[in-house]
C-alpha cells in the first residue's frame, strides 16, 4: 500500500531509531490498524474487494479474449477508460486546493486536515494510471514504457510527459504522507526541510499533472472538439471543483465514522473556492460552445452531436444534458447560504457538481471528440459490461486503498493524541 | 500481377539533390518546440517565450506549391510534350541511365473477326474477316449508328460521339483502321487512332496517369504491364461501365454491437 | 503541524492503543488471525480473479517478450525472429510463409495520388487491400475507405463510406482514403514507445512487436488511417498471402496498431503496390517523389492536386485531383 520513497530511508536521526528499520515496523503497524475496525468497517471493505475482484477478472477476460470486448472500435477508439481517467487525475489536482491555504496562505485550520487531500491525491491517481493500464491491448509489454530498459518518446509524445508526471505526483505525495505520518508515529516533530518543499513542488506538480493530461487532447489537430486552448485551463477549473467536493464528502464520512469533531473552516474555504472555480468552469465551457455553435463551422461536428445529436444519431444527449442540469444545480446550491453550513444542501451540492463533472470530462468530451470520426463518420459508442465491471473496480481499488490510507492516518492521530493527553499535568 | 524477372543491379537516383522536388525539413522540430515550451510554462515563465511557438505560417512552401517550384527549375522542357509510349527500352541505349525493363502495353490479337452463326464440324462457331464481306459492298460514309444499317451489325450500340463508322473504319482496307489523315493502321496499333481525338488520356496515359496496369512501377527493377485503351472502353461505346461495389469492410459498427454474455 | 485537539473516544478503533507506540508487537490476537485468513482469501480470490491471464504465456513466447525495439536488432536477431514468426504462423495457420524485411531504396521517396476524375468508388482497391494484406476476414479489414461524396462539396460531414448501390451515381464522386504517409506524422509524435516512425522512403510503419496497443496515434490521426487489432485475426489458410514483410503485411498480433504501409513488401522491391494493381479505372499514380521522370512527378507538375486537411500542416505524401 504505502511505499516508503526512496527520500524516507535518509532521515536525519537523532534518535537511536533506525529508520530502516523502523519505517518497515511502521508500515506493519500502520496495516494492523488500518484493518481493524467494526463490522460496518469489514462489510465495507468486503464489498470493496469484492467489486475489485469482479473488475479484475473482467480486465482479465479482456486481455485474454481481446479489447473485442469493450465497445470500443477503430471510430471511438477511447472509451469509458480514458473517461474516468481524465476525471481521476482531476481528482488527484484537485487535493491541491487544501494544499495551496494551508501551507501559501497558512490556515492553521486547513493544516490540520490537508493530509486529507494528500490522501485522495494518491488513491487518485493510482485510480488514473489503473485507468490506463486497463486501456492498453498489451499490457504484457507495460515495460517498454519503462526508461532505460524501454524506449520511451521523450519529450515529443505528450503520453510519456503524462506518466511522468503522473508518477512524479504519486512519489511526491507518498512521501509527504509517509514522512508526515511517520515522525507522528515516532513521536516527533516533523522538520520541514524534509516536507516543506515537497509540498511547494506536489503544488506546482497538481497543476501540470491536469495541464499535461488536457495537452494529450488538446495537442491533436485533427480532432477539433478537443484542439482548443481553452482545454487545459477548462480541466483545472473543474478539477478545482470535482477535487474539493470530493474532499468535503470524505471529511463528512471521516467525522461520522469517527466521531471526532473537526473545525467548520476548511470546508467553508473549500466551498468558496468551489464557488468561484466553478463559475470560471461553467464560463469557459460557455464561450467554448459559443464559438463552436455561433461560428457554425464543421468543427461544431463533435459538439452538435453531444448536445443535440446529429444525423438521426443522440447517444450523448442524455449523458451532457445529465452533466449540465447536475453542475448548474449543483453550482446553485452550492451559491446558497446554506451550503456553508453542515447539511443535506452541501452535501447534495457535492454530489451533483461530482457527477456533472465525471460526465463533462468524461463521456462529454472525450468520446465526442471521436464522432464524427476524422473522415465525418458517425459512429456511436456507449460503454460495454466489461469496460462497466472495470471501471468499477478501479473505483472500488480506489476506495479501497483510500479508505486503508484515512484508517492509518486517524491511528497515527489518536496515537499521538492519546500519548500527548498525560503529559501536560 | 508480374512475377519478378531478372532484377537488374540496384542503382542509387542520380544527383538527388538536383531533383529539387522534396523540400528538406529537420525532423519533428514541432513536437521539440512544443515540449519546449511545455517546460517553461511548467516553470512559469510561459508568457516571456511564448513567442517562439511554433508558426506553421513559417513553413514555407505547401505541397499544391511544388508543381510550379518543379516547372521553375526545367524552364526550357516544353509542357506536355513527352517519350511516346512505347517502351523506353531506348534509354538503355545512353551510358548513364540504367538499362531498364519493358514497358508492355497490352494489345488486340489483330482484327476483329464476325461470327457468322455457322458452326464448324468440330462444333466450333465459324468466324470470317470483315473484309470476307465489305470487300464486295460499297462503304456508305454516312452510316453513323447501327440504325443506319439494314442487315449486319443492326443490334451495334454506338455511343461515341457523333463520328461515322468510317471515320476509324477503313474502308479501302476493313482489316485496319484509318487515321484522321487517311493513313491505314492495324487494329492492333489501336491506341494511335484513340489518341488522335484524345489527346489529354493520352498524354495522361504515357505518364502512367490513366489506365489500369501491374508490374513494377521501377522497371529498373521488373516490367510494368498497361492496359490497351479499349481493354477498358469498348469503342463503340467508350464509357467506362457503371459498377456494383462487392467488397466493403464491415468494421465493428456495421455489426450489430457486441453484448457481454 | 498541530493536531486536533478534541479527541473522541473512538470504539471502532478496537483493540489500537497508543499505549504501546512506538513498540509495535502485535498481539496474535483472534482478530489478527481472522486478519490473516482474510487476506489469504483474499488473495486466493484475486488470483482466480485472473486466471484468464495465464492464457498469455500459451500465445506471447519469452523470445516475444523480451524482444527489442526493431531498430536495435541485429541482422542475426531478425532472422531468429523472423524464423520464430513463420514457425508460429505454420503452426497456428498451418501455412508455410516467408517473412522477409525490404530496406527502403536509396534515394526513394514514395508519392502516391489519386485521380477523383476516374476513381468510380467500385471498392477493388479495398478487397484487394484486404487480401493482400493478411487482414482479419472476420470484419474484412482493409486499410482503405472510399467515400461517397457529393459534387460541389469537399466536406466529408456529406460523405458517406456505407453506401452500397451501382457506381457512379449522378452527382456523386469518389474519394478513397487512406495512410497519407505524412511528411509530418501527427501518430509517430503520439506514440509513447517509438513503436512507429517514418522511413527514409517516407513510409509511417509499425513495430508490431513492440506496440503497446495504447491508441493515441489512432487519437492523433487526422484520416483514420490506422487499424486496432480488436481480437486475433482469423484467415483461411488458402487466403494467407506467404510473401509477408515484418513491418508491413505479416499477420499482426492481437491487441497492437497497424496501418497502410503502401505495401512496402512489394514496393521497395519496385512493385506497384496492391491497391493501383487492383484498381480497374486507372484512378492511382505511385512513384519515387525524388525522380524527375516518374509519374508521380508528372502529375504534381501536370495536374491541379490537392491534400487532405491541408490545414493541420501533416504535409501528406498521397495526393488528390481531377481532371480539368
Amino acid at each position: 500500500m504505502t511505499m516508503p520513497s526512496s527520500a524516507d530511508a535518509h532521515h536525519p536521526q537523532t534518535t537511536t531509531n533506525d529508520p530502516l528499520r523502523s519505517y518497515p515496523k511502521f508500515l506493519w503497524w500502520g496495516l494492523g490498524e488500518s484493518t481493524n475496525g467494526g463490522l460496518g468497517f469489514y462489510v465495507w471493505m468486503i464489498v470493496l474487494t469484492a467489486i475489485s475482484l469482479v473488475g479484475a477478472n473482467a480486465w482479465a477476460n479482456q486481455v485474454a479474449q481481446g479489447m473485442i470486448v469493450t465497445n470500443m472500435t477503430d471510430h471511438v477508439s477511447w472509451g469509458l477508460y480514458i473517461a474516468n481517467f481524465t476525471f481521476c487525475v482531476g481528482l488527484a489536482a484537485g487535493g491541491v486546493m487544501m494544499v495551496i491555504p494551508a501551507y501559501l496562505y497558512d490556515d492553521e485550520e486547513m493544516h490540520r486536515v490537508v493530509i486529507v487531500g494528500e490522501a485522495v491525491a494518491i488513491a487518485a491517481i493510482v485510480m488514473a494510471t489503473l485507468s490506463v493500464v486497463v486501456d492498453l491491448g498489451r499490457p504484457d509489454r507495460f515495460w517498454h514504457l519503462v526508461p532505460i530498459i524501454g524506449r520511451v518518446n521523450w519529450p515529443v509524445s505528450m503520453l510519456t510527459w503524462d506518466v511522468i508526471v503522473l508518477n512524479g505526483y504519486l512519489i511526491i505525495n507518498l512521501h509527504i504522507v509517509g514522512y508526515l505520518l511517520y515522525m507522528r508515529y515516532l513521536g516527533r516533530k516533523p522538520n520541514p526541510s524534509w516536507y516543506v518543499p515537497f509540498v511547494f513542488l506536489s503544488i506546482v506538480w497538481a497543476i501540470s499533472i491536469h495541464t499535461v493530461t488536457a495537452f494529450l487532447y488538446c495537442g491533436l489537430g485533427g480532432r477539433p472538439f478537443w484542439n482548443t486552448a481553452l482545454l487545459a485551463p477548462r480541466f483545472l477549473a473543474s478539477a478545482f471543483v470535482s477535487g474539493p467536493a470530493f474532499i468535503i464528502l470524505v471529511m463528512r464520512i471521516l467525522r461520522i465514522t469517527t466521531g471526532r469533531e473537526t473545525a467548520p473552516g476548511p470546508a467553508r474555504t473549500l466551498i468558496q473556492i468551489i464557488r468561484v472555480a466553478m463559475t470560471i468552469n461553467l464560463v469557459m465551457l460557455a464561450s467554448e460552445l459559443f464559438t463552436l455553435f455561433y461560428t457554425g463551422s464543421s468543427h461544431g461536428a463533435s459538439a452538435e452531436y453531444l448536445y443535440f445529436g446529429s444525423h438521426g444519431h443522440t447517444g450523448l444527449v442524455p449523458w451532457i444534458w445529465t452533466a449540465v442540469v447536475c453542475n448548474l444545480v449543483g453550482t446553485g446550491l452550492f451559491f446558497m447560504p446554506e451550503a456553508l453550513e453542515r447539511g443535506t444542501i452541501r452535501i447534495a451540492a457535492c454530489v451533483l457538481c461530482i457527477v456533472g463533472i465525471w460526465i463533462e470530462k468524461g463521456m462529454g468530451l472525450i468520446i465526442p471528440g471521436f464522432i464524427p470520426s476524422t473522415l465525418h463518420e458517425i459512429v456511436e459508442y456507449s460503454p460495454s459490461l466489461v469496460e462497466w465491471k472495470v471501471t468499477a473496480g478501479i473505483w472500488a481499488f480506489g476506495f479501497l486503498l483510500l479508505t486503508v490510507l484515512l484508517k492509518l492516518i486517524v491511528a497515527v492521530f489518536t496515537g499521538e493524541e492519546s500519548r500527548a493527553k498525560p503529559q501536560p499535568p | 500481377m508480374i512475377d519478378s524477372g531478372p532484377k537488374s543491379k540496384l542503382v542509387p537516383c542520380p544527383e538527388p539533390g538536383k531533383t529539387g522536388v522534396r523540400r528538406q525539413f529537420p525532423r519533428a522540430p514541432r513536437g521539440y518546440l512544443a515540449t519546449g515550451i511545455l517546460f517553461i510554462a511548467l516553470g512559469g515563465l510561459g508568457a516571456a517565450f511564448s513567442r517562439s511557438a511554433p508558426d506553421r505560417s513559417a513553413v514555407p512552401l505547401t505541397p499544391l506549391s511544388r508543381p510550379a517550384g518543379r516547372l521553375a527549375s526545367q524552364p526550357g522542357q516544353p509542357l506536355g510534350v513527352q517519350a511516346a509510349a512505347q517502351p523506353r527500352a531506348d534509354n538503355a541505349a545512353a551510358p548513364d541511365v540504367p538499362a531498364r525493363f519493358p514497358l508492355v502495353i497490352r494489345k488486340p490479337s489483330g482484327p476483329p473477326r464476325i461470327t457468322t452463326g455457322l458452326h464448324g464440324l468440330n462444333g466450333d462457331p465459324v468466324t470470317a474477316a470483315c473484309s470476307t464481306c465489305h470487300a464486295t459492298r460499297p462503304p456508305n460514309l454516312e452510316n453513323r449508328t447501327g440504325g443506319d444499317l439494314d442487315e449486319f451489325h443492326t443490334g451495334l450500340t454506338i455511343a461515341h460521339g457523333n463520328v461515322s463508322c468510317l471515320a476509324c473504319h477503313n474502308s479501302g482496307d476493313y482489316d485496319t483502321l484509318k487515321l484522321a489523315d487517311g493513313r491505314r493502321v492495324e487494329f492492333a496499333e489501336v491506341m494511335t487512332l484513340c489518341g488522335q481525338c484524345h489527346g489529354p488520356q493520352m498524354e495522361a496515359y504515357e505518364h502512367g496517369a490513366h489506365g489500369g496496369m501491374t508490374g513494377y512501377w521501377d522497371r529498373r527493377r521488373g516490367p510494368l504491364s498497361k492496359n490497351n485503351c479499349i481493354d477498358c472502353h469498348p469503342p463503340h461505346a467508350p464509357q467506362f461501365p457503371k459498377m456494383r461495389p462487392t467488397f466493403k469492410p464491415r468494421d465493428r459498427f456495421l455489426a450489430p454491437p457486441r453484448t457481454e454474455h | 503541524m498541530t493536531v486536533d485537539d478534541t479527541p473522541s473516544p473512538d470504539a471502532s478503533q478496537g483493540d489500537s492503543n497508543g499505549h504501546q507506540l512506538p513498540i509495535v508487537n502485535q498481539p496474535a490476537t483472534r482478530r489478527t488471525a481472522l486478519k490473516a485468513v482474510g487476506a489469504a482469501l483474499g488473495l486466493a480470490a484475486f488470483g482466480k480473479a485472473v486466471s484468464p491471464l495465464w492464457s498469455i504465456p500459451e500465445h506471447v513466447s519469452v523470445d516475444e517478450f523480451l524482444q527489442q525495439h526493431y531498430q536495435e536488432l541485429t541482422p542475426s536477431d531478425k532472422d531468429r525472429i523472423f524464423a520464430r514468426l513463420e514457425s508460429e504462423t505454420k503452426e497456428e495457420f498451418g501455412v508455410d510463409v516467408t517473412i522477409s524485411d525490404p530496406r527502403p531504396l536509396p534515394g526513394v521517396r514514395f508519392g502516391y495520388a489519386i485521380n477523383l476524375s476516374k476513381c468510380n468508388g467500385n471498392g477493388a482497391c479495398m478487397e484487394a487491400c484486404s487480401k493482400e494484406n493478411n487482414h482479419h476476414r472476420g470484419i474484412d479489414q482493409s486499410y482503405i475507405r472510399v467515400l461517397e461524396m457529393s459534387k460541389g462539396s469537399m466536406d466529408m460531414e456529406h460523405g458517406t463510406t456505407t453506401f452500397d448501390h451501382t457506381v457512379p451515381q449522378d452527382g456523386k464522386f469518389y474519394m478513397p482514403v487512406q495512410c497519407q504517409q505524412c511528411e509530418k506524422p501527427p501518430c509517430v509524435s503520439a506514440c509513447p514507445v517509438e513503436a512507429t516512425w517514418q522511413e527514409d522512403d517516407g513510409i509511417v510503419v509499425v513495430d508490431y512487436n513492440w506496440c503497446i496497443g495504447c491508441r493515441y496515434c489512432e487519437a492523433a490521426c487526422p484520416y483514420h488511417a490506422r487499424r486496432f487489432n480488436w481480437e486475433p485475426p482469423e484467415i483461411p489458410a488458402d487466403e494467407i498471402n506467404p510473401d509477408q514483410g515484418y513491418l508491413s503485411n505479416r499477420i499482426r498480433p492481437q491487441g497492437t496498431m497497424e496501418k497502410c504501409h503502401f505495401c512496402l513488401h512489394r514496393t521497395r522491391e519496385g512493385r506497384a503496390p496492391a491497391c493501383l494493381e487492383a484498381c480497374p479505372t486507372g484512378a492511382r499514380v505511385f512513384g519515387d517523389l525524388n525522380d524527375p521522370e516518374s509519374d508521380i512527378n508528372w502529375v504534381l507538375e501536370n495536374k491541379r492536386v490537392f491534400v487532405l486537411k491541408e490545414e493541420l500542416g501533416t504535409q501528406p505524401n498521397f495526393f488528390y485531383f481531377f481532371d480539368s
